[in-house]
């Protein structure tokens, strides 16, 4: 039977689409082929008239269609006041259409940050909050306790944008009948157990602490431009982007675009730090093991990493 | 006025939520408003800031064109910084937006604007079969050609600068990243298949062959002049668009706005297009008379936006964002802010930077027959012939010499200074002013704010609505002229960063 999936934008830039047109094995046609999936509507993907699209949602929303997953894109806009009016469809608030969705659906998925954990406009006018967080707090738009039709929180999974082999593998797993393992905030375990540092190409850097200053340097960026690899969960480094390369590879801080506080108030390209250790510490690292270990390090750094020839 | 009636048509493959408000008279449309559906208020989330937080922030208001948001941070922050930008940096800079370019134009043409030629109102047309065959959503052969080609060729701006949609490595003072041979020579490999493709499956003949289409009529001839022309998916576009009469539709301001696009390097070998230090040149475009642009003379009109402020018509570097949240004034219908340059509005994307070219065949396109649905959809799809050997060149250039990528640059801790780039669908502007190493003010005007203007305190409309206007309408009841008229402008309403539309009351 096929597997009817409806994707909702709503406040975000539509990267997250962008991004799963990115997928290579499978790409995205051969993908909903192979899953057998039936798009009831996708913003960039669908031809339906308007009217089509209404009488969709109304199938929908009224129990005469059923809804296996929900894809929210982008943000639950709330703002101004709570009427939700600075995101509305056909003069109503979008939130109540991602609520009456919600309710119907069997699986919901939480596609990036935005609709995570509220992203960009979290902290701002609109009001804006995740589905069932908001930042680093439960809750969110649908509340701590909601549950799908299947009995589930909401799937989290963050990025901005989410990497598409991420998007891709989680609905797989859900249309084969096994959707993934959860943990902390509610991501899969399977793409958010790994560290964005794991697999960066600057590590050998990190390990001896041969750190970039000024940025177009060679080395690690944590100390003093801000990188969060060590801090923030992700697969940038493992799977790559585009099937190429990843910002901490070319030189570009990890921002932690996965993380429930992206983007963070603090400047960017820049490691916030007490006495020149940085404030944050690799997860799970306590403070006074990490100054003598580092300071170690550093002095043990090998020659040709100090003078390093290569062009990472 | 009994025949009179307002109807909402709201479109989706754009990006973001677009309603554009009408008025028929019978058949005819006589008035029109345009409206996004969404507010995200970016240029408010940038205030207080840290002074490189653009770089971050900004390419995540649109997710397709965010190479180009990041370009225009980056060069605004050149400016206030006084960053000397080596030329390999400007080439990996240009290369990664044209990258993002040809994506946009492909996918732009094949997954958005000619889906409309499957609407049941063509079911008789001649071309409608074929139509059904390359067009179908997901299925349609040259959406899915699209979707696999379009994908690798975004590779290059990964291979440069990390990742594609948002990623940071433009900085000021350069790019951070520093592509060893191998990574050029990926890049060009990557490139070199996009062109076979993009010579295959949308022109039929070679990017040189098709450059030498100088005029309306040199047009005709081509094709008819091979199989492989006439069946490519521009020979299918030629023929749908006279069947569909998209040369009579939609002929818009007539004024055409271009920044210039792709900064020319201090020493390249490849030739600008025009003489003003951009490979396309900058242009405000009126009356068929090209002028310097310059950024004195952009001011953004608030009259009929739904914005709280005692001026109307401000400078970027003055420009506040205040939403007007409560209650409700008749005139107010947008959440777009109005641009105009030297009081005009105008329409920025393609054709326009056809047009501050004086190209041979868009100038004699719109000569003979207005700027129209059909002219601009052309040079969105036949810009990459002019661009991939410029691209590819410059890939050797930096293959060829041991420059670095990056100069460092000063503090940035007070100044003002704007970056102003050509994003996929027209001009791209960022304003934004630094003190005490925060961000002061934060001003975008995005394309779409271009195109989808509402009307300014003088009541002249902006491009979209001018160019639906006026149009008669065969079936009110779906009116594809509508869907095809706004299409042509590529609109982009998550880009168009202060946009949205509590209500119409007009
Ligand atoms: S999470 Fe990032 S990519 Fe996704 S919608 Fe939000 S801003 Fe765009
Ligand atoms: S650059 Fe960032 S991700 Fe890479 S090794 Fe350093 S801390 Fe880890």
């Amino acid at each position: 039977m096929s597997l009817n999936l409806f994707w909702l934008q709503c406040g975000g830039c539509g990267g997250d689409t962008w991004s799963l047109f990115n997928a290579s094995s499978p790409n995205v046609v051969d993908f909903l082929e192979a899953q057998d999936i039936n798009v009831l509507w996708h913003p960039s993907l669908s031809v339906q008239s308007h009217e089509e699209h209404r009488e969709t949602i109304r199938r929908v929303t009224e129990g005469r269609e059923r809804l296996d997953v929900l894809c929210v894109e982008g943000s639950v806009i709330r703002g101004p006041g709570g009427t939700g009016m600075y995101d509305d469809f056909d003069g109503s608030p979008k939130k109540d259409l991602v609520y009456a969705l919600a309710a119907q659906a069997k699986h919901i998925v939480a596609v990036g940050t935005c609709a995570s954990f509220g992203g960009i406009g979290a902290d701002g006018e609109i009001e804006a909050t995740g589905l069932q967080f908001h930042k680093h707090e439960p809750g969110g738009f649908l509340g701590e306790d909601f549950v799908s039709g299947g009995g589930r929180p909401v799937i989290n999974i963050p990025g901005c944008p989410c990497h598409c082999d991420v998007i891709i593998g989680t609905l797989s797993a859900i249309a084969q009948g096994t959707p993934p393992e959860l943990g902390d905030y509610n991501m899969p375990l399977e793409w958010f157990g790994v560290m964005v540092h794991q697999g960066c190409t600057r590590n050998e850097y990190h390990e001896y602490r041969v750190e970039e200053k000024r940025m177009g340097e060679k080395g690690c960026l944590f100390f003093y431009l801000g990188c969060h690899g060590p801090l923030v969960h992700g697969v940038c480094n493992k799977l790559l982007w585009n099937g190429r390369s990843s910002k901490t590879r070319v030189g570009v801080p990890c921002f932690g675009c996965t993380r429930p506080d992206f983007p963070q108030l603090y400047p960017f390209f820049e490691t916030r730090n007490i006495e020149g250790i940085p404030l944050e510490l690799p997860e799970g690292m306590d403070r006074a093991h990490y100054m003598a270990y580092k300071g170690m390090a550093a002095a043990a750094a090998p020659a040709r990493l100090k003078k390093r020839k290569t062009r990472i | 006025m009994s025949a009179r009636k307002k109807v909402v048509v709201p479109l989706n493959r754009v990006e973001g939520d677009l309603k554009v408000h009408l008025e028929y008279d019978g058949n005819k449309i006589y008035d029109a408003f345009s409206a996004g559906t969404m507010y995200r208020g970016f240029e408010n989330i940038m205030k207080e800031r840290g002074p490189l937080d653009g770089l971050v922030i900004t390419p995540r208001i649109c997710g397709i064109c965010t190479t180009s948001h990041l370009y225009a941070a980056a060069k605004a922050l050149d400016m206030i910084s006084q960053a000397v930008v080596p030329d390999n940096a400007t080439r990996v800079r240009n290369i990664t937006l044209i990258a993002e370019q040809l994506q946009n134009d492909v996918r732009h043409h094949t997954m958005q604007f000619m889906v409309d030629a499957t609407n049941p109102v063509y079911e008789n047309a001649p071309f409608y079969e074929e139509a059904i065959e390359r067009y179908t959503p997901i299925r349609g052969s040259s959406i899915v050609s699209a979707i696999q080609s379009t994908k690798r060729v975004l590779e290059i701006v990964s291979i440069l600068g990390g990742q594609w949609p948002h990623s940071s490595f433009m900085v000021p003072g350069g790019v951070v990243s520093v592509p060893g041979a191998n990574d050029i020579m990926q890049c060009k490999y990557v490139l070199r298949r996009f062109k076979s493709w993009y010579e295959k499956q949308i022109l039929g003949c070679t990017c040189e062959e098709w450059n030498q289409v100088q005029s309306a009529r040199d047009l005709e001839d081509w094709l008819e002049s091979s199989p492989s022309r006439y069946s490519s998916d521009l020979g299918f576009y030629l023929r749908f668009g006279r069947e569909a009469g998209l040369d009579r539709l939609g002929k818009g301001t007539e004024n055409f706005i271009s920044y210039g696009f792709l900064d020319m390097p201090r020493k390249t070998g490849v030739k600008s297009l025009g003489s003003t230090g951009y490979y396309f040149p900058a242009g405000f475009v009126s009356s068929g008379m090209v002028r310097q642009v310059n950024q004195h003379e952009i001011k953004e009109d608030i009259s009929h936006s739904w914005f709280t402020n005692d001026e109307t018509e401000l400078h970027p570097y003055e420009g506040v964002t205040i939403p007007y949240a409560t209650g409700s004034e008749g005139r107010r219908y947008s959440w777009a802010k109005a641009p105009r340059y030297d009081g005009h509005p105008a329409e920025t994307g393609p054709l326009a930077q056809m047009m501050a070219l004086q190209h041979p065949l868009f100038t004699d396109m719109v000569n003979q027959s207005a700027p129209s649905v059909f002219s601009r959809q052309l040079a969105r799809i036949v810009r990459p012939a002019l661009t991939i050997s410029v691209m590819d060149q410059w890939l050797d250039e930096i293959a060829e010499t041991d420059e670095p990528f990056f100069t460092p640059y000063n503090d940035i801790k007070n100044g003002q200074g704007h970056g102003m780039v050509e994003a996929p669908r027209g001009s791209l502007g960022h304003w934004v002013i630094i003190e005490d190493g925060r961000i002061k003010r934060y001003q975008v005007i995005s394309p779409t704010t271009w195109n989808a203007s509402p009307r300014d305190a003088n009541g002249q409309l902006g491009p979209w609505e001018r160019a639906l206007a006026g149009t008669a309408i065969k079936n009110p009841n779906a009116p594809i002229e509508v869907d095809h008229i706004v299409r042509s402008f590529d609109p982009c309403l998550v880009c168009t960063v202060h946009c949205a539309d509590l209500r119409w009351e007009v």
